[in-house]
């Protein structure tokens, strides 16, 4: 393990290139970022200094930061960085590397948990199922979360089996949900 | 690297040492090479072992001698070259030091001083081109400074001697635009004694200076400060001021520079026009935004830019006179008015002054010098869109505030907008510049004080209101700045860390929220304001490109203009007689500006005041006995310094123009056309010296290929190209204790 940056750069570096992960040292602090953000106008998110965190190897306190799950990647601020930092990049490899180490926050967990049993991040509720009976469609569409297509849920969680994706957001077979629910999702 | 470090211990190098060369007792009319190897100090010395690149040098063809000094560029040093040539030792010298930029004159004067034509130099660069670049490699760059020696004895053998000559030098000098760069530059010209043609575009000179309130940081009235100067251009016996006017065409070269300038017709006679307002009254266009208000308030088709202008005289704004656009004026024409008839309110007003017959004008004359001045342009606010400039009224620019501070400004000097004073007022610095995304990676320089300015200027005439400057840095690096944005927080201004995210309308309100992170509690805010002034950057003027490519200057990265040498030729360019001054070659304060406008009337002086010039002695040459005068040399030389004659039919190098960039020589079918200096057999001899193999050049090889294998092919390799290696006999070391 090296510095943050450092595995920032190699992690992220693979999905996002190297040299978007190197921007974050040409940050100059300048707080257009959070000037702008749409989220943390509401929220505690503040992305100049999440970037200032990670450039003083900040990890424990980033990965254990709520805030670093409040980016809703819309990309405002990667537009308007006067230094071309390529700021949600950066934030999606923290995501990352924050989720590697076991620091996923539970909504983005329990998100998961969706995808794992049915097919969906966002999964068609009762309501969604009454409009589409109300406008004369059948009440689910023929996706992973249609009980016909038992089959391709079967695939998706196999998929998520495969790639460990299971353990990392601590899921739990049995009940089909995350371990320890109970007690607040906490590992 | 310890093994490394050890055996190449730099510091029991001796300062100096000499080693005879292996041509010692050649003959007096072949090539006597001389080579000086320099430590640099330690730059060189602490890298490359000196001592063993002397050596080798001495073991290199038509070497009689060479030595090692610890500065070859100082006195003794040059000494050293000196001596040599006096006893008649050789006729050639080659220096491995620096980069000939740095020390090429140098050592040719040595040379031409000691009677040896100076094209007799050579230099090899074994600082930037080896030791800098590779310090921790000590064995490798010794070996690479061998082979830098040997291709620089290589061509040293092959070089000509070449007549430097001179021109005549026309002592007058064109200056391209009026603003206070140009200004300065033209007066001390023109004090100096030497006439001046002064080109400004504008109807009046001042540039974008006459538009500003205040100086930085002294507070002291633009306009009180500049008109004297802008009095004196326009009066000045020496300054030919040609307003209103644009540089039609340059060619020639040093000395002789022929300019054609059109003169735009103004139809005034500007002899008789008495500045007074009758003609604006008389004017039915009215709704032309004013360029100098910056477009807060307007004026007619005839206009006089603004009250202090030089010339005193008005323009007729062909673009919006109706006369001049659609033909027609009330029930004038340009008949009715030949005929003696119906005459536009203009001319019913003011009897006499006004012409609509005037032409364009060409006008021509020679320059020996010329300086290019001509300036800036805002960076478009609309670029950086979250502060929707252009969609909101209450976001202006830095310029259109100064105006509003300006007393002959739209408001009379009061800030307010749409005759409401302001209560909050913000200002965002860095807008257009320091930014990546629009393109301007560089600091514009001047807005950290502009902004400090206005901001106290607001909190001064409005002191009830709330004034907020919005930064990400402040640089107040310039005499007294420091201490003035001390004195601009005290007077009450706030200066909020963090560049604001955006603006939007208040709903229900004509106010704005400013959207932006104060960065040093690192919590958002959202201040609403009445006015929101945009600290613009500077860019380069964009109506200049054809001056740029007449008078073939380059540009940086950034757009502006390019100097010969970003630090020690600040105001000189790549071509001889050509300078460039002010904000066209950077953003730059007023102060800075003078600075470099003085500095290219020196620049200029030099030539003038001597009236002739050295040219390019390394330049192209036509072997006429080859040349079949097909002309392709022509078609592709930058500088139109080829030309046919028509009569023998071959093609003529123009060798005041000609800059010896070798274009010619890579396209000519024929081989006659070649450099200089720089012939192919030249070139090729350095390029075969590179390439030759030796031992020298093959290091330590991967395991595979054993010592002895390498020595063979090595010896075998040179056996090929016929080049004499072997030991040097009686390679003597002078070591001298060095003093302290």
């Amino acid at each position: 393990m090296g510095t943050l940056y450092e595995d920032m750069v190699d992690y992220g570096g693979e999905v996002f290139g190297r040299e978007h992960l190197e921007t974050l040292r040409e940050c100059v602090q300048c707080g257009k970022c959070t000037g702008g953000c749409p989220s943390g106008r509401n929220t505690a998110l503040r992305t100049r200094k999440l970037m200032q965190m990670a450039l003083l190897d900040m990890r424990e306190e980033i990965f254990n930061a709520p805030e670093l799950w409040f980016c809703s990647t819309c990309f405002t601020c990667y537009e308007r960085c006067p230094k071309g930092v390529k700021t949600t990049d950066i934030i999606r490899t923290l995501r990352n590397l924050a989720a590697k180490e076991g620091h996923m926050s539970v909504p983005h967990r329990m998100i998961g948990v969706y995808v794992m049993k049915t097919g969906h991040a966002v999964p068609i509720g009762p309501a969604q199922m009454e409009l589409r009976e109300a406008v004369g469609l059948e009440s689910q569409p023929p996706t992973a979360q249609h009980p016909q297509n038992k089959e391709q849920l079967e695939q998706v969680q196999k998929l998520f089996r495969a790639t460990n994706y299971d353990a990392m957001i601590d899921f739990d077979w049995d009940t089909m949900n995350l371990r320890g629910m109970d007690k607040g999702g906490k590992k | 690297m310890g093994d490394l470090e050890e055996e190449y211990d730099y510091t029991k190098i001796p300062p100096t040492g000499s080693a005879e060369g292996i041509a010692a007792g050649a003959p007096e009319d072949s090539p006597r090479i001389g080579v000086y190897v320099c430590h640099c100090g330690i730059n060189i010395k602490m890298t490359v072992d000196v001592e063993d690149v002397m050596r080798y040098a001495a073991s290199l063809p038509n070497v009689v001698v060479a030595r090692h000094y610890i500065f070859m560029c100082s006195d003794p040093g040059q000494d050293l070259i000196r001596k040599d040539l006096a006893a008649g030792r050789i006729n050639r010298v080659v220096v491995a030091s620096c980069s000939p930029r740095m020390h090429e004159p140098t050592f040719r004067k040595t040379c031409s001083d000691s009677g040896l034509n100076p094209f007799y130099y050579e230099m090899a660069n074994i600082r930037e081109h080896c030791s800098w670049p590779h310090g921790d490699f000590h064995k490798e760059a010794t070996e690479k400074a061998k082979e830098l020696v040997r291709s620089a004895v290589a061509r040293s053998a092959l070089l000509e001697p070449i007549e430097e000559k001179l021109v005549d030098v026309k002592p007058e000098a064109l200056v391209i635009g009026g603003g206070v760069t140009g200004m300065y530059a033209a007066l001390d010209i023109a004090n100096g004694g030497y006439k001046v043609h002064l080109v400004e575009s504008k109807p009046s000179i001042g540039g974008h200076v006459a538009q500003l309130s205040r100086t930085f940081p002294t507070l002291e009235r633009t306009a009180s400060l500049l008109t004297p100067r802008m009095i004196e251009v326009g009066a000045h016996p020496n300054i030919d001021l040609m307003t209103y006017s644009e540089v039609e065409e340059i060619g020639g070269y040093i000395g002789n520079f022929d300019v054609k300038v059109k003169r735009k017709p103004r139809y005034i006679d500007t002899e008789k026009c008495k500045d007074c307002t009758p003609c604006i009254e008389a004017c039915p266009v009215k709704d032309i935004p004013d360029e100098f208000n910056e477009g807060l308030s307007t004026r007619s088709a005839i206009y006089i830019p603004f009250p202090f202008a030089v010339p005193p005289a008005y323009t007729i704004d062909a673009e919006h006179c109706l006369l001049l656009k659609e033909g027609k004026c009330g029930d004038a024409t340009l008949e009715t008015i030949k005929e003696g008839k119906a005459v536009p309110p203009c001319m019913a007003a003011c009897p006499g002054v006004i012409d609509f017959e005037q032409k364009e004008e060409i006008e021509e004359f020679t320059a020996g010098t010329i300086i290019v001045a001509t300036g800036y342009d805002l960076v478009n606010p609309e670029v950086s869109a979250e502060y929707k400039y252009g969609v909101y009224p209450n976001v202006i620019t830095s310029m259109e505030f100064e105006r509003l501070l300006s007393p002959g400004g739209p408001t009379g000097g009061k800030i307010e907008l749409n005759g409401k004073e302001p209560k909050d007022i913000m200002f965002i610095s860095c807008v257009g510049s320091r930014n990546k995304q629009v393109g301007n990676e560089y600091c514009s320089r001047v807005c950290c004080m502009y902004l400090a300015k206005q901001a106290y200027l607001a909190k001064e005439q409005l002191p009830d209101a709330n004034v907020t400057v919005c930064f990400q840095d402040v640089r107040a690096f310039g005499k007294g700045f420091e201490e003035f944005y001390g004195d601009v927080k005290t007077k009450g201004v706030f200066y909020m860390r963090g560049l604001p995210g955006e603006i939007y309308k208040k709903p229900g309100s004509d106010r704005v929220v400013v959207r932006g992170e104060n960065t040093l509690i690192g919590e958002p805010y959202e201040q609403e304001a009445d006015l929101v002034v945009l600290g613009m950057g500077l860019a380069p003027n964009k109506d200049v490109e054809s001056i740029i490519s007449m008078l073939k200057l380059s540009t940086s990265v950034d757009g502006f203009l390019m100097e010969a040498h970003p630090k020690l030729r600040p105001v000189d360019t790549a071509t001889d007689g050509i300078f460039i001054a002010g904000c066209c070659v950077s953003p730059k304060d007023i102060t800075d500006s003078i600075a470099q406008g003085k500095a290219t009337a020196s620049g200029s002086l030099r030539y003038l005041v001597q009236g002739r010039a050295v040219i390019e002695p390394a330049i192209s040459q036509i072997d006429e006995e080859i040349c079949i005068g097909c002309g392709r040399c022509a078609e592709v030389c930058p500088y139109g310094a080829l030309e046919l004659d028509e009569v023998r039919h071959v093609m003529t190098v123009n060798e005041a123009i000609c800059k010896g960039c070798g274009g010619c020589n890579s396209v000519c079918p024929s081989g006659a056309a070649t450099m200089k200096h720089y012939r192919d057999r030249q070139v090729y001899a350095q390029i075969d010296a590179l390439t030759e193999v030796t031992d020298v050049g093959r290091l330590a090889e991967p395991e595979s290929a054993s010592a002895a294998e390498v020595a063979a092919e090595a010896s075998a390799g040179a056996a090929d190209t016929g080049s004499e290696t072997g030991e040097v006999e009686g390679a003597e070391t002078e070591a001298v204790p060095s003093a302290g």
